[in-house]
């Protein structure tokens, strides 16, 4: 605690960015392999009306005042992740049709927050795109709790996670809740989100917990390297994000996104080469051969 | 009410504006849903913001585009949007669903960075995530009524393949339909579309004018046609309710014509409560 306090600003947002970095990509890859990584996108994109909720309830009613709209924001998303479970089971034969749905609600009612509340825009744009200088010391305990509790979570129920993602019905067979373990999931995303989106921005958040894993799928051998490469991945695309948003005073998640991404298209192109090399090698040996 | 919006020009066209998006947004989106794409809107309408913010960009530093409107650029981006999904695709053949999000959230990144660069977080951009009511210009809206009859044309061109398409694949693949170009089409469709509404909805809604009204629609419909009917119909509503609030609200037009859709598809849900789809 001593030691959070002394933090300056920055070293605060980095420190921020370090634990996001690593917890982003753990969570993706269970998301990846569950085939569900969409979900992340509406999520977030509710959170944003939740913490435009927090805002306006902070700023009209005096009562209300101390609340922190991180904490609505988790609310929000926690609600979410309940409802796109519901509307799945509304639209049985159109599945797919639930996460638009929330996503698409979730954004049109923040749209009215928004309008509603007096804040400046540019507050809003620190919570739709991040900012690494307005991370205070509640927040990054806030990030420290959420990430502990995610961890924690993520290593109790490591194993159950595992199987259900890869084979629901032997999950299912050997006693396992399916309906319980959905829940503690969308929990977890719920909390990863929340936790981003102060230095990813919540329309940005999606891009942490995809990218990194999706570069990762490109050299990755299990399940294990997925999920290590991916926390690599990751954690580069923060600190290079962090440092050149730093250095050419642009908005930190869209760079850190960027650098996610650059790094995404250098794992593709790498593994392209290496298929046309192998392909080249094939064809070489094949000649090697008809001589 | 709605007097108002006869009273000055700038609100006329945006009510007409509103009022052909409420009938293109909901027919395209009926295919759309059919073709289970409907995340594909939402990474469309969102890479539509990369390319506003890039065209903003450059109107920086060349007098063209800064007079251009920076939805044209918006459209261009979206239409090799879906190509590059499409190609993502092939690339993760296993994971194919994951080409969405990693357009979706790259290309917010990316829009991010341009919008930094040209310094444009500013009020212009909340009109262009959320929706504006008086964004519609006297060319704006000419060019609007073009497409709109461009698009509709199109559709009802190919409105029987693109019906075959959309509910047997494989046996469209098979008596010869030339899918790849007829989904180049479709998406260039939904690409116009997204720019066409994006002035009055905002970029981040227009996805959800497309859903929204079908899922409602779904619930009452017994026939693909009766689709389109109901779909056009609570999108029209939801226009025109949501215009109008806005307006003597003051409130952003995308976040009440969303709302109001949300409420149509909560009581449609309610009301038809004992249907299974």
């Amino acid at each position: 605690m001593e030691l959070l306090q002394q933090l300056t600003f920055l070293e605060r947002g980095v420190l921020a960015g370090l634990i996001i970095g690593f917890i982003c990509p753990v969570v993706g890859a269970f998301l990846l392999v569950r085939r569900m990584t969409i979900i992340s996108e509406g999520l977030s994109h509710i959170t944003l009306s939740g913490i435009a909720a927090g805002v306006l309830m902070s700023q009209t009613t005096a009562l209300l005042a101390f609340i922190n709209p991180l904490y609505t924001g988790l609310i929000f998303s926690l609600v979410g992740s309940l409802l796109v479970e519901k509307l799945r089971q509304i639209y049985k034969h159109f599945q797919e049709l639930a996460i638009p749905i929330i996503l698409s609600s979730g954004i049109g009612l923040s749209a009215l927050l928004i309008s509603m509340s007096t804040s400046s825009y540019s507050e809003w744009y620190n919570y739709m795109f991040g900012s690494i200088v307005t991370v205070n010391l509640n927040d990054l305990l806030f990030i420290f709790m959420t990430g502990i509790i995610a961890m924690l979570l993520l290593a109790a129920f490591y194993k159950e996670l595992l199987s259900i993602s890869f084979d629901q019905e032997f999950a299912f067979t050997s006693g396992i809740s399916v309906k319980k373990m959905n829940f503690l999931f969308s929990v977890l995303i719920a909390l990863v989100i929340s936790m981003s989106m102060k230095v990813v921005g919540i329309l940005l958040v999606g891009a942490m917990v995809t990218l990194p894993v999706a570069a990762s799928m490109q050299f990755a051998k299990s399940f294990r390297q997925v999920v290590f490469l991916g926390i690599l991945f990751g954690e580069a695309a923060m600190i290079g994000g962090i440092f050149f948003s730093y250095f050419f005073n642009i908005a930190t998640g869209g760079m850190i996104v960027v650098t996610g991404l650059l790094l995404l298209i250098i794992a593709l192109l790498i593994n392209k080469i290496k298929k046309i090399m192998n392909s080249y090698r094939l064809i070489s040996s094949r000649k090697e051969i008809v001589k | 009410m709605i007097e108002v919006f006869f009273q000055y020009d700038f609100l006329r066209y945006s009510l007409y504006t509103g009022l052909m998006i409420g009938f293109l947004a909901p027919v395209v989106g009926v295919f759309i849903v059919v073709r289970r794409l409907s995340m594909m809107a939402d990474a469309l309408s969102h890479i539509t913001l990369t390319g506003i913010a890039f065209s903003l960009l450059l109107g920086r530093y060349y007098p063209f585009f800064a007079g251009l409107n920076p939805v044209y650029m918006g459209m261009v981006f979206s239409i090799s949007g879906a190509l590059l999904i499409e190609k993502l695709r092939h690339m993760y053949q296993y994971y194919k669903e994951l080409a969405i999000p990693i357009i979706l959230s790259g290309a917010i990144g990316v829009g991010v960075l341009f919008i930094s660069l040209a310094d444009g977080f500013n009020n212009d951009l909340f009109n262009y995530l959320f929706g504006s009511v008086v964004a519609i210009s006297e060319t704006d809206f000419h060019v609007v009524i073009v497409l709109t009859f461009l698009v509709s044309l199109v559709l009802l061109l190919f409105y029987k393949e693109l019906f075959f398409l959309s509910f047997d694949e494989e046996q469209a693949v098979i008596s010869g339909l030339p899918k790849r170009s007829l989904h180049f089409i479709f998406m260039i469709l939904v690409a116009l579309v997204i720019g066409i509404s994006m002035q009055i909805v905002g970029i981040l809604l227009v996805s959800a004018l497309m859903t929204l009204p079908v899922a409602s629609a779904m619930r009452w419909a017994r026939g693909f046609k009766q689709m389109f009917l109901y779909a056009v119909l609570f999108g029209e509503v939801s226009v025109i309710t949501g215009l109008i609030s806005a307006f003597h609200l003051d409130l952003a037009p995308g976040g009440t014509i969303v709302m109001t859709n949300i409420a149509l598809l909560i009581g449609s849900i309610a009301l038809t409560r004992k249907r299974s789809l």
